[in-house]
């Protein structure tokens, strides 16, 4: 038996090994290299990028855009990983606890409170963002709402990757109205009892939209610096409860129960079952009207007050077996090429600063065609309220859990 | 004797509408784009994700070569398997024996989610995880509670007698086996083949947390898809699912009535 455990170890190691030795000819440090010394370290290496593989239309923008750019110009194959965010931290706080020293995971697609508890739990690579020439070339340094992922400072840690904002939907052949404050919803509810609902937090979009009403109710200033105190919390958002709870007997199910996801939501609109839904993508509308899933009179809406947007990131890996081939891609992410080509093929909100766009690029940009029902870039900007501090999400999540549903 | 073929044939139209009508169903939705109550067929219809399914940004082919020949090696160690630890316990006598036959059973008793991360930090620690030889083993350890059942029970029901009734002709054991208890093994080996193929052809967590992502299955790319909601692309890739893993069976199933008529039947 111990004979066929060594041996077992043996083979492992062996294996172990042989698939380190595939990492030859990085710079031995990579913060005292120079761009040009990592970008040609990268030359001919692979890099994998993980993150949520549940949109067909990034799957493809992903294989037939942004991988043959980064062969053509770095000789990178990039290889794209399907995973859920839930899970990759997971595995990496798997690879953490083994001790591995070299992982699988090079490039993740992420934020907010998995950014959080990843930077916490020592799960990321580190600061690298300086370290980018598209960084100074393309984003704007100064903007808040990046360099703080609900209202986490990035450090460097990540680099953003697209910009998203919740909004509104409805079709105007079923019901003319948009509601464009939290008090018009509630007679926007009254008037189409049980078709208007949410889905359950701690779904991403539920979650955002129950934040977007505290916004509206109680302001957005004093959460900025809230202490993540579930009795602090609660005597905060007590009015935007007793307004959830006033709204409840008029939603799907008199509010006993919500829909599982957003997907859900998305699908229940579809089906002509909800008259009114919420996203995160802000173009989403359009690509709905484009697949034929939504009629052609849906359209977009915001509250007057704003909604909630977020931006979201790409980060390295704590044991990436090839940083210098993330950073390189990670850089022609945030090129204005790749910003437009997602702009353009996925609807992305793009985030490159328009200041530091020549007029061609520029130009460019604007020329986009975004679609049916959609709203400009222009008017979701200008509508456009910052997110809480990631601690807070949770402790609202439960909050809403223990003091609205059913209630 | 009529109102029994009666009663078993409505029996079996229940079983088959119950199977048939969402299969209908997923016909349906794949080329559907809009679909909204209280329409009786779809409003929309749409190729979309006919084309993503086959030309898309995923090689359909590639996944399910990966798929079958995984399913496929799966299914053959863990049969293989099977079969040597069903003839010890079945045909032998030896301490222990019900410990052996309860440990097999193990892996049905953690939860899938459970064993599948911690099967990942020993793998790690041994190089296997993220590796195609690392998932397989973990596939295998899934399907083999139920090989080593079916198998235990097929071998106690045939005994050991055509074996010694070879040894006495003056076969070896080799030749007793393979001339004696293999063909009556059959049908229980069919059984054991299709039931762990199926097993490690809809891993999906076991697969994606030990082989990271790196390993790619038709299971591994349909989950996401269903999880994002898009219920036209999701019916496609469950389509492409079933008829393989049908398809997969109909092989099988070829194979065994080819062989079962070479032997001249049992």
């Amino acid at each position: 038996m111990k004979k066929l455990l060594a041996f077992i170890l043996a083979l492992g190691m062996v294996l172990a090994l042989a698939a380190c030795s595939g990492k030859d000819g990085q710079p031995a440090s990579l913060s005292s290299a120079s761009w040009e010394e990592i970008v040609d370290a990268a030359k001919g290496t692979t890099v994998t990028f993980y993150g949520w593989g549940g949109d067909e239309d990034r799957n493809n923008w992903l294989a037939s855009v942004a991988a043959p750019y980064m062969k053509e110009h770095y000789d990178i194959t990039l290889e794209v990983v399907g995973m859920n965010i839930d899970e990759i931290l997971a595995k990496l706080a798997g690879e953490k606890e083994a001790g591995s020293a070299s992982g699988s995971i090079d490039m993740i697609w992420i934020n907010g409170e998995n950014f959080y508890s990843a930077k916490e739990n020592g799960l990321l690579y580190g600061a690298f963002l300086d370290k980018l020439p598209n960084t100074e070339a393309y984003i704007d340094t100064q903007d808040p709402e990046t360099l703080n992922d609900f209202c986490m400072p990035i450090e460097g840690y990540e680099a953003p990757y697209g910009k998203a904002q919740l909004v509104l939907y409805n079709d105007s052949a079923v019901t003319p109205e948009t509601p464009s404050s939290a008090q018009e919803l509630l007679s926007y509810c009254q008037q189409y009892p049980g078709r208007v609902t949410y889905p359950a937090l701690p779904d991403f979009t539920g979650s955002a939209f129950v934040r977007n009403i505290i916004y509206e109710i109680c302001g957005w200033e004093q959460f900025q610096t809230m202490e993540a105190d579930y009795d602090t919390v609660k005597s905060a958002v007590e009015p935007a409860l007793d307004y959830l709870r006033s709204l409840n007997p008029y939603l799907w199910n008199q509010g006993r129960t919500f829909p599982d996801s957003s997907t859900t939501v998305d699908a229940m609109f579809a089906d002509g079952e909800l008259v009114m839904g919420m996203s995160y993508s802000p173009y989403g509308v359009s690509v709905g009207i484009e697949n034929g899933v939504y009629t052609d009179t849906t359209r977009t809406f915001l509250f007057e007050n704003g909604t909630i947007g977020n931006t979201n990131y790409m980060s390295i890996a704590f044991n990436a077996p090839n940083p210098a081939g993330a950073m390189v891609v990670i850089n022609a992410m945030i090129s204005a090429q790749l910003q437009l080509s997602q702009y353009e093929k996925l609807r992305n909100l793009p985030v490159v600063s328009p200041e530091k766009l020549s007029a061609e690029e520029k130009a460019a940009f604007d020329a986009v065609d975004m679609g049916e029902g959609v709203l400009s870039q222009d008017e979701l900007l200008a509508h456009r309220l910052p997110e809480m501090p990631a601690k807070l999400v949770p402790v609202i999540e439960e909050i809403w859990l223990n003091e609205v549903v059913g209630k | 004797m009529r109102k029994k073929s009666l009663f078993s044939r409505l029996a079996l139209g229940t079983a088959a509408a119950c199977i048939l009508l969402p299969v209908c169903l997923l016909v349906f939705w794949s080329v559907t784009a809009r679909w909204s109550w209280p329409s009786l067929l779809p409003e929309r219809w749409s190729l979309r994700t006919l084309r993503e399914l086959f030309f898309g940004s995923q090689n359909l082919w590639q996944l399910l070569g990966s798929s079958v020949a995984l399913g496929g090696a799966a299914a053959a160690v863990s049969t293989a398997i099977g079969l040597f630890a069903a003839r010890a316990v079945a045909l032998y006598d030896f301490p222990g024996k019900s410990l052996v036959r309860f440990a097999w059973l193990l892996p049905l008793l953690v939860p899938g989610p459970v064993f599948a991360v911690g099967i990942h930090l020993t793998l790690l620690r041994i190089g296997l995880a993220d590796t195609i030889s690392g998932v397989l083993l973990v596939h295998v350890t899934a399907s083999l509670p139920y090989s080593a059942a079916i198998l235990t029970d097929v071998t106690a029901a045939l005994g050991g007698g055509l074996e010694e009734q070879a040894a006495l002709l003056g076969a070896n054991p080799v030749q007793a086996f393979f001339a004696g208890s293999l063909p009556g093994l059959m049908p229980g080996i069919l059984s054991s083949l299709s039931m762990s193929f199926i097993l490690s052809y809809s891993q999906y967590f076991t697969t994606l947390i030990v082989g990271g992502g790196r390993v790619k299955t038709l299971a591994l790319t349909l989950v996401p898809y269903i999880q994002g909601g898009d219920r036209s692309l999701a019916s496609s890739y469950a389509l492409a699912f079933t008829g393989s893993a049908l398809l997969v069976f109909v092989v099988f199933e070829a194979f065994i009535h080819r062989g079962r008529k070479g032997d001249g039947g049992i």
